[in-house]
């Protein structure tokens, strides 16, 4: 009987002890490593040292703040994959191999982006994207993405100039070689035609184009009402500079690939006024949380973060409040298991960022030009 | 008609630069014997050095495009010294050099990208010529211009310094037989390094001004020149300048009108298909020689 006793006494005892550390529970504390597939080489480098940067500036954030759970510290594990698909497969497997990495971020493309996302599903390892816009690529509970797609803001926009600027004829510019593009064209050319605004053409062109004099002039010759430009970046600011240096006047919009301030370091004042929807500009900023990202990426860069940078911010929150919702050890499993419960990515730059199957919403997208004395405004008629 | 002929313009503009390009490519390969994958970072460093002694030391443009095809011509020299004078002193034949021009492409194609921080930069508006000329209801860049005058001085001092001058007439020995031109008293290690510079200058001239043209510093710009310099090459003939330069011209011009008056997605395909058909006609090209092996 005193050992019956003695036994129920020890049972209570652990029972009252696991109901207090339960109050108490958090992530396991300890550094974590966050793969990190960067882009800071090869033909988007300019963009991939955004979101590089980006993801710093929030790591840094962070970790000073604790803001991933008490005793909690995360660190990148990079590997470069120059937005080559074969490479972004062999640095994901490299870090899945790796067991300390517990999560893993990439990519700008989204072919890039689509082959890497079965390497992570099969190695259970969590990934959140940063970049890349195709549509269906979140697959929860293991790939997320922080991206809010094109397709609203493009509506949107496209939705505005057939207001202001009553165009009856459009021709459009469109990488054939690319498949987010080419459905931000159709998406805009369907909004076009269902206002019955006609079609003038559609110029193809490679994202690997430099010389676009030839289709400026095939351009100016169809005579449209408006040009829109839905182009990479590289393309995108050659076809309006061409077209501007060949003397075209009229109206003109572009994507929001224009935004990057080395794109009105490049091309300078044939930028200005021509619209493009964004999701972030650290010129209209209005939030707190905006605010103070704008300005610790100014105190460390001495530039202003552009839209990409915003991104790789984001995605590295996204993973710290994860991590934050874990009670016990940080495994992957756990991650996976807490960004599948995350209905709403908070803190946040764009003012609201709702996760929906794993896939951002931006709902505040804005309009917005360069200026000619290269500030980004909110987009108004010249 | 207007929209015709400015498009031609456009194609002959477009095509003198591939014709800059390819006739530097030809120079080293039809007098070196080299296949010199990294020719097009000459094209590159070229324009980013014009580009960085205007942006850095204000210098007028013409200053700024000369250093710069200076600075190809003399990356030229030193690569051959490096990666080919040694491979050409142990007689290893086209293979070798060939895979040695990739390591140097790998390698000065990264160096390109730190010099650029892989931004891609422009040369600023103001410091070429960017009017127009009238011409009657035509409107044609004046950069335009200038590219194409650039090619027809290019080709024509090249063709005549390689077929009228002594120099030439040892360029031509040392590319047929650099033991040979050496027994016959010809300094084969001058007009080695004299072909490199012309071929590298050449080329770093094709490339400022793509990088003009196009408002594109970058170091993927040579790239983009490399595989239309090599096809005005093979099209035009590797022996003769004049080739190249036609071959490069006719290259642009159905470049264009295939994206203008056929498809703008197949435009490549069929410009390559085009020049595939002639060459299944003419194999030695436009004016190369009939005893010309290919592979």
């Amino acid at each position: 009987m005193t050992n019956i006793m003695a036994k129920l006494a020890i049972a209570a005892f652990g029972a009252a002890l696991l109901g207090v550390t339960g109050a108490i529970a958090g992530p396991a504390g300890g550094e974590y490593s966050i793969g990190f597939v960067t882009e800071n080489t090869g033909p988007l480098a300019a963009a991939g040292l955004s979101y590089y940067r980006g993801a710093n500036v929030a790591l840094t954030e962070i970790n000073d703040k604790g803001l991933a759970g008490p005793g909690v510290r995360l660190k990148l594990s990079e590997k470069e994959s120059g937005s080559d698909a074969a490479r972004a497969v062999q640095a994901v497997t490299q870090l899945a191999a790796d067991r300390a990495v517990v999560a893993v971020t990439c990519c700008i493309l989204s072919p890039v982006a689509g082959a890497v996302k079965p390497v992570v599903v099969n190695e259970k390892l969590p990934l959140v994207i940063y970049g890349a816009t195709l549509p269906g690529l979140p697959s929860p509970p293991w790939v997320y993405s922080v991206v809010g797609l094109p397709g609203p803001q493009e509506v949107k926009m496209t939705k505005k100039l057939i207001e202001v600027l009553k165009p009856k004829t459009v021709t459009y510019f469109v990488n054939a070689d690319n498949e987010g593009f080419q459905n931000r064209f159709k998406a805009a050319q369907k909004v076009m035609e269902d206002a019955g605004v006609k079609t003038a053409g559609v110029i193809s062109i490679l994202a690997s184009d430099t010389d676009f004099t030839a289709p400026a002039t095939q351009a100016m010759a169809q005579n449209p009402d408006l040009i829109m430009v839905w182009t990479t970046q590289g393309p995108a600011g050659g076809i309006i500079a061409s077209l501007r240096q060949r003397g075209y006047k009229g109206e003109i919009s572009a994507s929001d690939v224009i935004s990057p301030a080395p794109m009105f370091r490049r091309i300078g004042e044939p930028l200005a006024g021509i619209p493009f929807p964004i999701n972030f500009a650290a010129e209209l900023a209005k939030t707190s949380e905006a605010k103070a990202f704008v300005a610790a990426y100014q105190a460390k860069h001495k530039d202003f973060p552009d839209t990409y940078a915003s991104q790789g911010y984001t995605a590295m929150y996204l993973l710290a409040q994860a991590i934050r919702g874990i009670d016990g050890p940080v495994t992957r499993e756990a991650i996976a298991n807490a960004l599948s419960k995350i209905d709403l990515i908070n803190p946040n730059v764009f003012g609201g960022l709702p996760l929906v199957n794993g896939q951002a919403e931006v709902a505040n997208s804005l309009i917005a030009n360069w200026t000619k004395d290269g500030q980004i405004a909110v987009w108004e008629r010249r | 008609m207007q929209l015709f002929l400015e498009q031609t313009i456009n194609g002959v503009a477009l095509g003198s630069l591939y014709a800059l390009f390819g006739i530097g490519f030809g120079l080293v390969f039809a007098t070196l014997g080299i296949l010199n994958a990294a020719h097009g970072t000459y094209a590159s460093w070229a324009a980013i050095v014009a580009y960085y002694a205007l942006d850095w030391y204000g210098a007028p443009f013409p200053v700024a495009a000369a250093a710069g095809v200076i600075a190809g011509g003399t990356i030229a020299v030193v690569v051959d010294q490096i990666a080919f004078q040694p491979l050409r002193n142990r007689g290893t034949g086209l293979l070798g050099a060939l895979i040695t021009s990739i390591a140097f492409w790998i390698i000065l194609d990264s160096l390109a990208g730190q010099a650029t921080e892989h931004q891609a930069l422009a040369f600023p508006a103001t410091s070429y010529p960017t009017r127009m000329l009238e011409l009657g209801a035509m409107r044609v860049p004046i950069m335009q211009v200038i590219v194409i005058t650039s090619l027809v001085v290019c080709a024509t001092g090249i063709y005549l310094l390689i077929q009228k001058t002594l120099v030439g007439a040892a360029m031509r020995a040392v590319g047929w037989n650099s033991v040979a031109a050496a027994l016959g008293g010809v300094n084969s290690r001058i007009v080695i390094l004299l072909t490199a510079f012309l071929a590298g200058a050449t080329s770093g001239l094709a490339g400022v001004l793509a990088g003009v043209t196009t408002s594109n510093v970058s170091f993927t710009l040579g790239e983009g020149l490399m595989l239309k310099g090599f096809a005005a090459v093979v099209v035009g003939g590797f022996e003769d300048v004049r080739g190249t330069a036609v071959a490069g011209i006719m290259l642009g011009v159905i470049e264009v009108s295939a994206a203008q008056y056929l498809s703008t997605s197949f435009r490549d395909g069929i410009t390559y298909t085009l020049l595939l058909l002639f060459l299944m006609l003419r194999p030695r090209g436009l004016f190369g020689s009939t005893n010309f092996l290919r592979a």
